[in-house]
Formats: structure tokens, C-alpha cells, sequence
């Protein structure tokens, strides 16, 4: 039997340490989404229909690099999200997002959430705030990888 | 031994003391003027002395002024040390041949000439003594230094003068001498109060036929002496300076000296002490023979923290002047129990922008400074568990034959070495060997397997050394040397869930951690494997760590920085790999090896996981010139990382890890 979708985010690491309430009215604007291995979940440069919570599978975000083709950046796992300009009224998607996997995910579509988030302030202080962890966590790991460390690191 | 009560040499008889320390067989060295100053070099007669002379030092300056009087020793102290003669600058540590695939390399035994060292100074006694305990402090001593210092017989001379840049008083190194010579003379206008301090010297006194000094002769000479510590006093606050300096590892006066130090070396080279090498190596024009040298090297030269791939462990020269200071002054204690540094004040005259050692302590370590926080614990050996050392000696140069190559990516290789070396093949996981092939640089490479006939070597091919070496063909023979270093405290795990994480070609090293853990696979909790690496193509070992990744009793992870669309796996920074991480860390032991920034991230989110910081073993990479601990290269604060390390627990540590420049 399918889970609750409030059961499906009250175990996500994205949904860790939010309130029961919360999480409830947060549940209720999602949809739970079976992404088939190869479907684009957002497209680089596009508008974002949807947050999306990772349940379980795995999601390549790739960006376009002229004459190199796609290139991976970054792999979002459960409990991890994509799509998190959608809580950036009129912004649009950084990257392509691709599922490498069959993908279970709980979106949450764009303009309920922002309208959810913009009545109800204690909601959007939740999500806000873990998408600034997002956000920050991914932000400290693009710096590492931007130093290419492996290229010049120990000759063993 | 301490010194006899004394005899008196007339003035007129210095002649003799010549003849006898001649007839011992003994070639003698003492001070003489050369080009307007005086030097050490060889003697033949007392006339060759410096008689008359004495000598103005101050920051950036010696000059020589004449007294007119007849004494031989009031020039207080030459300019070069007596480091040219127990540690030369140049001394030639191996030859070798390497013809179609055969390799010799042998090692170059000293054939110490026997000499008398007349004129030394209470500075210089302790610095030789200093010197002989750093060379013989490691794993191993150093031989060439070992058979000079045992070949030198030391005649002493006790300091009538001083002059401005003298500091051993503070330093608790003069300027009397009492003791660790062969001979002692005080210098008096009418002659010397002798005095002998081992069977040696004795002996030679004896056979001068001197007359007891006279009461009133030791007087004068005790009263010359006592004048002399008056003179110079107290210019350094030398109590409690280790721990001020240590805690002193921020302070803004790093950044003013450097603006001043050219970073010209000229404090290291004429230091005492100061005993930091390089090894220079030549070939003949077809590359079939080649030799070493080790030459002197400096903590101040831009190269001497620099690794393969060109990064640089010190950089700028704050760096580098608060490498030399600290270490003169503080973690020689840890090191060698002593100060590093004796106050004959030769770095003050010699540098030629007159920075004064003495005054930069002042600045950045008065007396009054705080002695906390410490940054690392006191002792290298605190908060790690005691690990024996495998001794080997240096001079062992096992051949090892390639047996198979198996190129893991685009530059690196895995050598498979056939030796019948015993201590190569007690190597435990996590040790290096000195890989040597005649005419090319002599890196240090960790084991990656060991095997019952020899070891396995991944080497990334990033110079001219690791390219020749991963060109060699089946059959082709190489020399090595070691194993060296502290490695895997494997024991550590006994008992306790195992967390692995490799980064890049750190996973060279881990290799043999996770043959030796398999091996005792029912002795260990769950163990899990981290890797990390820059693309999919630049993972090591894949269809090995496939293969683990099947196996049920171990959980493999792995993370690549950037990847193409064939690539499903996870892409993103190793500490990514942890987000899902539910397990206990209280009841882990890490082990980890890679880019040391990539460690910092990683040491980080395990103490968010609870692994404790004495449970978290990592192996660092430095400039390894010699492997034992002789060269100074490798120096993390109070660490030689190829004789304490390579491998250490982060408490032992303490924030020595990833700190700036250090």
C-alpha cells in the first residue's frame, strides 16, 4: 500500500525537525510523482513548474557546456531537492534536472506553494529555511569542487 | 665528564698544543681572518690565528678592528660555524647505474679525515651538541654526521669578549663552558688556563708537561668570563618562550618581518643548528648513471615546502620566517628536547636588512604574553597510540624487478615489484618507500598492496621521476629504500565499526588498510568505504572496488566532482556521501587519506557524526627529501610527517591540520 504523502515527507532529511502541523499543511500541497530513468524533471533556463523533494532514486542536475555536451554538477539523493528556484518568484531553473533512476519524488507546484508559503508564514519560515540550508550546503560543496583539488593532490 | 681543576700553557707554548693534537693525527681547524674576517678553516700553526683582532657585530654588520694586543682569541666569534665541518654542504649520498632495465645504487660511505676544532665557542659546544641529537634523533642517524662528530676532537675556548649580537646567556648555552669537550682554554694575556674534559683531552695535557695553574690564573679567567655574561645580559626572555611562541601563531608581527626578510637564506646557512637539506641529483648526458648529493637547504627558499603537482605548503614568507623562528625557538623542544638555537647571534650580523631575531621574539612573544591556546599537543607522540617503527637503514638499497603494470588512468599506474628485501616486505599498510632510479629525484611513494613476494606502487606521473618510473618496462628494476613512516593503526579498529575515506589517489594508500581489514574481516564491526574522485575516469582500482561493492559485509560509497551523461552514479563533494549516514559514531574509527582540504571538510562532518577526533587517522603529504627525519623538509609544527607520520590521529594533530602556511 502507497504511503501517505505526509508519511513520505515526515521521512525526508528535507522535512527533519519540522513540525507535525507544518509538515501536515506542507504535505497537502504535494503530489507524489514515479519519474521514469531519463525524464527531465526541469530544464536549464526554463521556468520551474515545481519543487521537488527526492524520495527515493536519484536526480542528475546538468548543465550545457558548448561543444562539451551535458555535463553532471551534482546528483540530488533521498531526501535531498531539486527545482528550489520555485520559491524565487519569476526565477528560472539553473540546470537541467534528469532522473538516472526511476525517481519517486513529492513535488510541490510552484504557484500553490508560493501562494501556501505567502498566507502562512510559519510554513514559509519552515521552507525557506531549508532552502537556505540547501542552498548554503551546495554553495560550500561548489567551492571545494571549484578548487579541483584532485587535479594537484597527493602523489601518493 | 666535567672539567679537571686546570694547568697553565705560557703563551709562547700554543705552539705545542698544535704538535700534540698533529701527532694525534689530527688535522686542525680554527679561526683565522680571510678577506677581512674571521673563519673557521685549516691550521698549521697558532701564528694562522686571528691574533689581535677583534670583531664589531651588530644587525647587518661585522667588521674587524685591530686591538694591537697579542691575544688569539678576543674576535668573540667567526662569522661561519663549525657546521661546514661536521655537516658539510655538499656531501654525496649515493651513485648509480641504470642500463637496459639493470639498476645498481649504492650507498657512499664518509671517510671522515680526523680533526681538532680549536677555538670553539660555549655557544658553539651546545650547538654541536644540538646538532649531533638532531641527526641522530630519528629512526636512523644520520651516518656522514656521525662518523665526523665521532672523528672531531673539540678544543674549546672560553669567551673574553662579547660583542653586541650576543645573546647565549638568555639561550642558557654560555658563555662558560662546562663540559661536553675534549679541551677547555681561557685565554689570558700571559697564556691559557687548560683544562680537559674527556680521557682524550686529558691525555693530550698530559703530554704538554704543564704546570698547575695558579690560583690566581683560574681567578682571572673565572672573573673574565663572569664579566662577559655581565656584558651581555639578559636580552631575550627565554623562560616560557616555547609555549608563547606557539600560542603566537596569528600575530600581526609575521606580517611586518616579512616585509622586511628578503627570504635570502643567509640566517639558516650560517645557523649553527640549523642542519635542513636537499637532495641534488645528477646524470650523465645518456641518463645511465647518476648520483646524489645532499646539500644544504633552507626553510627560507620558496621550493623547500613545495610537493608534486607544484602545491606549496609555505608560500610566503611570512611563512617561512615563522617556520624558522618557531621552530628555532619552540618546536625544537617538542623535537629534540632542547632549543634549537644557542644565541651566537651570527643570523643577526649576517642579515643583510639587519633583522634582529632577539627583537622580533620581544615583538611577537614578550615576556608577558599568553602561553595558550595551545595548538597542538605538547609532545608528537600525545594523543596517538604509541606505534613501533620499522627500522631500516638508509644505506638499504633493495632492487626491486617489475612484474606487472596495470595503467589505472591517463597518469597513473599501478607497478607491480617483485623484491626479496625483508624489511620492504614486512611493510605495514600505510608505509612509504624512497623509489630510486639512477639520474631522477627520489619521491617518496606509498605502498598500495603489499604481497607475499613484494608490494604494489600507484604513481601518478606528474615529473620527470614518476613519468621514467611508470615507463619502465616488464623486467626493468628499480631501487628502494624504506619502508618508512608510522602507518595504518590498523589494532586501533579492533572491535569498532570502520569508516574509509579516499579521495582521488589517496586511495593508493588506503589499499593495503582494506586488504589487511578484509583479512581480519570477523574482528571488525561494520565497515564502510567512502571514495572520491574528479571524474568517472579518474577512479582507481574500479573493478577492485566493484568488487567489494558486492560483497555484504562491506558498504561502499563513491562520488565523483563532475561527469559526462553516461555517468550514473553520484556526483558532488565526498562529504555528500554522509547525508544519509545514520550510523553511530561513537563506535567508528576513520581512517582517511586525499587533498588535505578535502580531509578538513571530511574531518568536519564526522565530528558532526561524533567519530572522535583520537579515532580519526588521516595521512598527510609534505616534501619528503630523506624519509627519516633528517632532511626538515616535511616539518608541520612540531611534526617530521615522514618520521611522526605520514599517518596521524586528528587529536595528535590539533590544529596543526589545515592551518595557513604552516
Amino acid at each position: 500500500m502507497r504511503s501517505s504523502k505526509r508519511a513520505l515527507l515526515s521521512k525526508t532529511r528535507f522535512a527533519a525537525g519540522m513540525s507535525p502541523d507544518v509538515c501536515k499543511r506542507l504535505a497537502a500541497l504535494a503530489e507524489v510523482a514515479d519519474v521514469p530513468a531519463g525524464t527531465h524533471v526541469i530544464r536549464e533556463g526554463e521556468p520551474i513548474a515545481a519543487l521537488g523533494v527526492v524520495i527515493s532514486g536519484r536526480i542528475a542536475l546538468r548543465l550545457n557546456v558548448p561543444g562539451v555536451g551535458q555535463q553532471t554538477i551534482l546528483t540530488v539523493d533521498d531526501g535531498d531537492v531539486f527545482g528550489w528556484s520555485a520559491v524565487m518568484p519569476g526565477s528560472r531553473s539553473t540546470s537541467t534536472g534528469t532522473a538516472l533512476v526511476p525517481t519517486q519524488a513529492l513535488l510541490f507546484d510552484r504557484d500553490r506553494l508560493l501562494a501556501a508559503m505567502a498566507e502562512d508564514c510559519e510554513l514559509a519560515s519552515a521552507v525557506y529555511q531549508r532552502m537556505l540550508k540547501v542552498v548554503a550546503r551546495r554553495l560550500a560543496a561548489t567551492r571545494v569542487q571549484l578548487l579541483d583539488l584532485y587535479h594537484v593532490d597527493h602523489a601518493s | 665528564m666535567t672539567l679537571d681543576s686546570g694547568r697553565f700553557l705560557p703563551r709562547g707554548e700554543l705552539e705545542h698544543l698544535f704538535t700534540a693534537l698533529q701527532a694525534d693525527g689530527r688535522r686542525v681547524v680554527g679561526p683565522t681572518v680571510v678577506d677581512g674576517a674571521v673563519v673557521y678553516d685549516e691550521l698549521t700553526s697558532p701564528a694562522q690565528l686571528p691574533v689581535g683582532w677583534q670583531a664589531d657585530m651588530a644587525p647587518g654588520r661585522y667588521r674587524l678592528r685591530s686591538t694591537g694586543g697579542e691575544r688569539a682569541f678576543d674576535y668573540t666569534i667567526p662569522l661561519t660555524s663549525w657546521k661546514r665541518f661536521t655537516h658539510p654542504s655538499f656531501v654525496p649520498l649515493t651513485r648509480g647505474r641504470h642500463d637496459e632495465g639493470q639498476v645498481l645504487v649504492e650507498s657512499v660511505v664518509t671517510d671522515a679525515p680526523r680533526l681538532a676544532f680549536v677555538g670553539v665557542r660555549a655557544c658553539e659546544v651546545a650547538a654541536l651538541a644540538i646538532q649531533t641529537r638532531a641527526m641522530r634523533a630519528g629512526p636512523l642517524g644520520d651516518a656522514d654526521h656521525a662518523a665526523r662528530d665521532d672523528a672531531a676532537l673539540v678544543v674549546a675556548v672560553e669567551c673574553a669578549t662579547s660583542t653586541s649580537t650576543c645573546f647565549c646567556t638568555s639561550m642558557g648555552t654560555g658563555p662558560e663552558v662546562n663540559g661536553g669537550v675534549d679541551i677547555v682554554l681561557a685565554e689570558l694575556d700571559d697564556g691559557f688556563v687548560v683544562r680537559s674534559g674527556t680521557p682524550a683531552g686529558a691525555r693530550l695535557i698530559k703530554g704538554l708537561g704543564l704546570r698547575p695553574a695558579a690560583a690566581a690564573e683560574t681567578d682571572r679567567a673565572s672573573k673574565q668570563v663572569a664579566a662577559v655574561r655581565e656584558a651581555i645580559g639578559d636580552p631575550v626572555p627565554a623562560e616560557g618562550l616555547p609555549a608563547r611562541l606557539r600560542a603566537a601563531l596569528d600575530h600581526p608581527r609575521w606580517d611586518q618581518v616579512a616585509e622586511r626578510c628578503l627570504a635570502c637564506a643567509n640566517c639558516t646557512l650560517v645557523c649553527p643548528t640549523c642542519f635542513c637539506t636537499s637532495v641534488a641529483v645528477a646524470s650523465d648526458l645518456d641518463g645511465i648513471e647518476g648520483s646524489t648529493t645532499r646539500t644544504w637547504d633552507s626553510c627560507f627558499s620558496l621550493g623547500f615546502g613545495r610537493v608534486a603537482g607544484d602545491a606549496n605548503f609555505r608560500p610566503q614568507v611570512r611563512d617561512r620566517y615563522r617556520q624558522w623562528l618557531t621552530h628555532k625557538f619552540s618546536t625544537w623542544w617538542d623535537q629534540f628536547g632542547s632549543t634549537g638555537c644557542v644565541g651566537c647571534g651570527r643570523c643577526i650580523a649576517w642579515c643583510p636588512v639587519g633583522i634582529d631575531v632577539r627583537e622580533e621574539l620581544r615583538a611577537v612573544a614578550p615576556a608577558d604574553a599568553p602561553t595558550g591556546p595551545i595548538p597542538w599537543p605538547r609532545s608528537p607522540a600525545a594523543g596517538r597510540a604509541p606505534a613501533p617503527l620499522e627500522t631500516v637503514l638508509p644505506a638499504t638499497h633493495a632492487v626491486a624487478t617489475v612484474r606487472a603494470l596495470a595503467a589505472e588512468t591517463a597518469d597513473t599506474t599501478t607497478l607491480r615489484l617483485a623484491c626479496s628485501d625483508a624489511a620492504i616486505l614486512a611493510a605495514r599498510p600505510g608505509q612509504f618507500v624512497m623509489v630510486e632510479l639512477p639520474a631522477f629525484a627520489v619521491p617518496p611513494i606509498s605502498i598500495s598492496r603489499m604481497l607475499p613476494d613484494g608490494i604494489e606502487l600507484t604513481i601518478r606521473a606528474v615529473g620527470p621521476a614518476t613519468s621514467a618510473i611508470t615507463s619502465l618496462q616488464l623486467g626493468a628494476e628499480i631501487s628502494l629504500r624504506g619502508p618508512m613512516g608510522r602507518g595504518w593503526p590498523v589494532a586501533e579498529a579492533y572491535g569498532r565499526d570502520v569508516v574509509i575515506v579516499a579521495g582521488g589517489i589517496g586511495l593508493a594508500p588506503i589499499r593495503p588498510l582494506i586488504d589487511m581489514i578484509l583479512k581480519e574481516r570477523p574482528r571488525f564491526g561494520a565497515v564502510r568505504l567512502y571514495l572520491g574522485a574528479r571524474t568517472p575516469q579518474d577512479r582507481l582500482y574500479v573493478h577492485e572496488m566493484h568488487a567489494l561493492a558486492g560483497r555484504a559485509d562491506l558498504q561502499v560509497s563513491e562520488i565523483v566532482d563532475r561527469a559526462g551523461p553516461e555517468w550514473t552514479g553520484r556526483v558532488g563533494v565526498v562529504t555528500q556521501l554522509f547525508d544519509q549516514a545514520t550510523w553511530n559514531g561513537g563506535r567508528v574509527t576513520a581512517f582517511m587519506c586525499g587533498p588535505e582540504r578535502m580531509m578538513q571538510a571530511t574531518a568536519t562532518t564526522l565530528g558532526r557524526l561524533n567519530v572522535r577526533p583520537a579515532a580519526t587517522w588521516l595521512t598527510l603529504e609534505r616534501n619528503m627529501a630523506c624519509g627519516v627525519g633528517t632532511c626538515g623538509h616535511c616539518q608541520l609544527g612540531p611534526f617530521f610527517v615522514c618520521r611522526d607520520g605520514p599517518v596521524f590521529s586528528l587529536a595528535a594533530l590539533g590544529d596543526a591540520f589545515g592551518r595557513e602556511g604552516l
